[in-house]
């Protein structure tokens, strides 16, 4: 698996849903294009709402990668 | 398919919510023929608040709305409390296999007031309409029940102010953004996972063997528990959430979980249909203002509290110590609106008719009226989602534009 590099860090941890989702949404403007949005969540409930948003909103989801109860979710503008 | 494969794909990985949501919906109308209820939870958590109030000394047991739902035994001894007994721990194996229980704290004091006070308001509202996004709901529509239709689209309402009052910036906390050049080093805890595994496996195992104990003596409430060993499964590995089902249609325009949600109804519908036909009499509730204002709460609060009375549940033993305090809040309301309900029921409920769609339509008219409805709730649900999406991008043009 080729290393994705992203250029920024959304640190959510701790946060419950929807607040995740939500600033996932608002920071992605902030981007420039072609750049790449680390989101780490521990809210479980993310993984049915980070990767659908971003998409449904015009980004690309690179990589969903799990460790026990953290999510990672790396998203290009 | 090896035993590795199996464990990543099923036991560990999040299933998708579609057919989780459509194997509940089969399962809630199994539950229905086994145990002549529906699958609900809010009662069973009323009726925890009211033995706390007989531990106090006092006698709840008299009140009216005890009465309706009663207050006899204990949880072991009951349908609903079996099934949220077997709900707990399928909800705690299936997030222990994951490695998914962390003790996570709250951050910000706003989440805990946040979700005490939602929690409070939809525990109230969802007992005032006698049912959550269960009874009232999930599993109060297939019962061709009208209130679970004027819940519905009361709690629809309520959850869009709730997701406005939500995004004020009283609830909004700084955001964590940093400029990095290499990702965060996921941090393995292998030995964890491993002993995390092990132990839901037992409890697991154990719970059933201790279900099927009791279903040779009591049929019923083995059996239940059993049931709710699968719901808790099902609502944990695929993150069920009813709340989002609502909330997320007006705030991202995300229509996944509703329409999974509508789908999971269908096919109850014609499983609680063919059971009613054979003799089981359905679960009908007053279909009074109490099922409206009821349902106004609950979507506030629900949103608020960011889970409702299901989804709290898998949250708790998650280890989401938001939710503790959502869960405590639900007992809480729900105590208040029985305590009160000598005055509110005469008011709001007890005076409307109970109304069955198969008695009034007709079982055939009932049933095709049912399907109707649901079609057209998924066809509105669907306008939305394009209304949404299409005036995102033209905002976007204009932004554009004006730059």
């Amino acid at each position: 698996m080729t290393q994705i590099i992203p250029d920024f860090r959304l640190d959510m941890t701790g946060e419950p849903c929807p607040y995740p989702a939500i600033a996932t949404l608002e920071t992605m403007p902030q981007l420039q294009a072609g750049q790449v949005l680390e989101v780490i969540s521990d809210c479980p409930q993310s993984i049915n709402n980070i990767p659908q948003d971003a998409s449904n909103h015009g980004y690309q989801v690179l990589d969903i990668q799990q460790d026990g109860p953290t999510i990672r979710y790396l998203i290009r503008r | 398919m090896s035993w590795d494969d199996f464990k990543q794909r099923y036991l560990i990985r999040f299933w998708a919510p579609l057919p989780a949501v459509l194997a509940a919906g089969v399962l809630s109308a199994y539950y229905f023929g086994i145990t002549g209820t529906f699958w609900a939870v809010t009662g069973e958590f009323t009726r925890w608040g009211g033995h706390v109030l007989q531990w106090m000394g006092y006698h709840p047991e008299n009140w009216a709305y005890f009465k309706i739902i009663h207050l006899d035994g204990t949880p072991l001894d009951r349908v609903d409390g079996m099934m949220i007994i077997g709900m707990f721990a399928g909800c705690l194996s299936a997030a222990l296999w994951a490695n998914n229980v962390k003790l996570r704290l709250p951050r910000h004091r706003i989440r805990i007031a946040q979700a005490l006070c939602g929690g409070m308001i939809a525990g109230f509202g969802a007992r005032m309409a006698m049912g959550c996004n269960l009874a009232a709901f999930f599993t109060g529509i297939p019962q061709f029940s009208l209130h679970a239709w004027f819940f519905a689209l009361a709690t629809a309402a309520g959850s869009w102010f709730g997701a406005r009052f939500t995004m004020l910036p009283l609830f909004r906390v700084p955001l964590d953004l940093k400029k990095v050049s290499a990702a965060t080093p996921l941090q393995q805890h292998a030995s964890r996972a491993r002993r995390h595994f092990r132990l839901g496996m037992l409890i697991f195992l154990l719970f059933i063997l201790w279900a099927f104990g009791k279903s040779l003596i009591t049929p019923k409430l083995g059996m239940a528990a059993l049931f709710g060993l699968a719901f808790g499964l099902l609502i944990e590995r695929a993150q069920i959430c009813f709340t989002s089902a609502f909330r997320d249609l007006w705030l991202t325009g995300r229509s996944q979980m509703t329409k999974a949600i509508l789908l999971g109804m269908a096919a109850s519908t014609i499983g609680v249909y063919s059971y009613v036909q054979l003799g089981v009499a359905p679960k009908i509730m007053w279909a009074g203002p109490n099922a409206v204002l009821g349902g106004l709460l609950f979507g506030f609060g629900i949103v608020l509290a960011g889970g409702c009375e299901t989804g709290w549940m898998y949250r708790a033993v998650e280890g989401q110590v938001h939710y503790w305090w959502v869960g405590l809040g639900n007992i809480i309301g729900a105590t208040l609106l029985a305590a009160w309900w000598d005055r509110l029921g005469p008011l709001l409920a007890n005076d409307y008719g109970k109304i069955n769609l198969l008695v009034v339509f007709g079982p055939q008219g009932g049933l095709m009226l049912t399907y109707g409805l649901l079609a057209l709730a998924m066809l509105a649900v669907m306008w939305w989602e394009k209304r949404f999406f299409s005036r995102k991008s033209e905002q976007g043009q204009t932004v554009k534009a004006n730059a």
